[in-house]
């Protein structure tokens, strides 16, 4: 339609909270908070949960005791976000947020495939914006990663907030997370 | 600039609407409306546009007659996912006929537009034109013209979604007859504030 997107109502995060303790949504909906809009997640394929359960397993062992990596869980990330990033590696243990959700991941993973343009460029955007440091991109299309960093302003950006950084790694490359200096993940071993 | 690519957002029943409101979410008052599944915040009122609506309702009012009411900015249904609240409306039967439940099948809708014009040519008339609403005005208050949209259409190759086949544009020195009340004849002039 060649409409520009209407205004819909927005959400807070403590009303999105409240509607999910009122059991309005249906049990297992795809859903996320990004930004006062409440988007659904296309289905995801088989290749889409191999990459994240590798990532998962492999970003855990980077990281070793005392972190540990998250997939598909929820982010309060601001007031008016809680994504559910694939994979998020925070410090502790998930015992650590049996009462709140955590908020700032030292490294997220999108796993993309339809969604790459909305994984660059929105949530690019707004996990720049929370100041999120390490942001990685598991691009299938290309088989590459996309490692993001250091978030600046950018008032064209969906939040008003990019990443500066970009760097493009291929299947034969190694990386090392901000957060696990010490390590080196072959990339390799995040592909399906 | 090409616009991001923004994720889909989630689509709500007219069920949910009804319990967002329940649960305080929204109230009766907020300018939201269920169209399609999103809860569309509706275009602020402004003096020229509340004009309209009380002009063209008042007119509608005279057209149609006995048997029919005029009802302004209050909710219809259209199906599972659109209860949308139309600036103007015209609706078979007496206000009592719908104690239980939201008219649902009006004889005419009519929406005042300025800055929403996109909105009301765009996804209002394809949610319209799919519940099978026969006759839609947009009264355009930015050139001050009436479009009359008939002929419910599905998508196929000519058009990407539903629509209507027939689109009409009246001025001033023209009338119009609702396609429910035949015999009468308004004046365009008469309607635009």
């Amino acid at each position: 339609m060649a409409t520009s997107e209407p205004r819909t109502r927005r959400f807070s995060r403590a009303e999105y909270e409240r509607l999910i303790d009122l059991g309005v949504f249906q049990p297992g909906e795809p859903i996320e908070l990004i930004g006062g809009e409440l988007t659904v997640a296309e289905p995801q394929g088989a290749a889409h949960y191999t990459a994240l359960v590798k990532a998962a397993k492999a970003l855990e062992a980077a990281f070793g005791p005392g972190w540990h990596a998250r997939t598909q869980g929820p982010i309060g990330l601001d007031d008016d976000s809680e994504p559910e990033p694939d994979v998020a590696v925070v410090p502790g243990s998930p015992d650590d947020y049996g009462r709140a959700h955590p908020s700032r991941p030292v490294l997220t993973v999108e796993v993309a495939e339809s969604s790459l343009a909305v994984d660059r460029q929105h949530k690019g955007s707004l996990y720049a914006r929370a100041g999120l440091a390490d942001y990685w991109v598991l691009n299938l299309v290309d088989r590459v990663l996309e490692v993001y960093r250091e978030p600046v302003p950018d008032p064209a950006a969906p939040f008003g907030w990019r990443y500066a950084r970009r760097d493009v790694l291929d299947a034969r490359a190694r990386v090392t997370p901000l957060a696990a200096p010490g390590s080196s993940i072959p990339v390799a071993r995040l592909l399906p | 600039m090409k616009q991001a690519e923004r994720p889909g957002l989630r689509r709500w029943t007219r069920r949910e609407y009804a319990r967002l409101i329940d649960h305080g979410f929204l109230d009766e008052d907020d300018p939201i409306e269920l169209l399609d599944g999103l809860l569309l915040v509706k275009e602020p009122q402004s003096s020229p546009h509340r004009t309209a609506v009380l002009l063209v309702a008042k007119a509608l009012e005279a057209a149609f007659g006995e048997g029919w009411f005029v009802q302004t900015q209050s909710p219809i249904v259209l199906d599972d996912r659109s209860e949308p609240e139309p600036d103007v409306c015209v609706v078979r039967g007496a206000p009592r006929d719908y104690v239980d439940a939201h008219p649902a099948r009006p004889a005419l809708i009519v929406e005042v537009a300025h800055s929403g014009l996109g909105l009301a040519r765009g996804r209002k008339a394809a949610a319209y034109a799919r519940a099978g609403v026969a006759d839609y005005w947009i009264v355009n208050l930015v050139e001050r013209t009436l479009e009359v949209h008939r002929e419910p259409a599905r998508p196929g190759p000519a058009r990407g979604h539903w629509g209507y086949a027939v689109v009409e544009t009246l001025v001033a020195g023209d009338t119009i007859a609702p396609l429910a009340a035949p015999s009468a004849s308004l004046r365009i002039a008469d309607l635009l504030p």
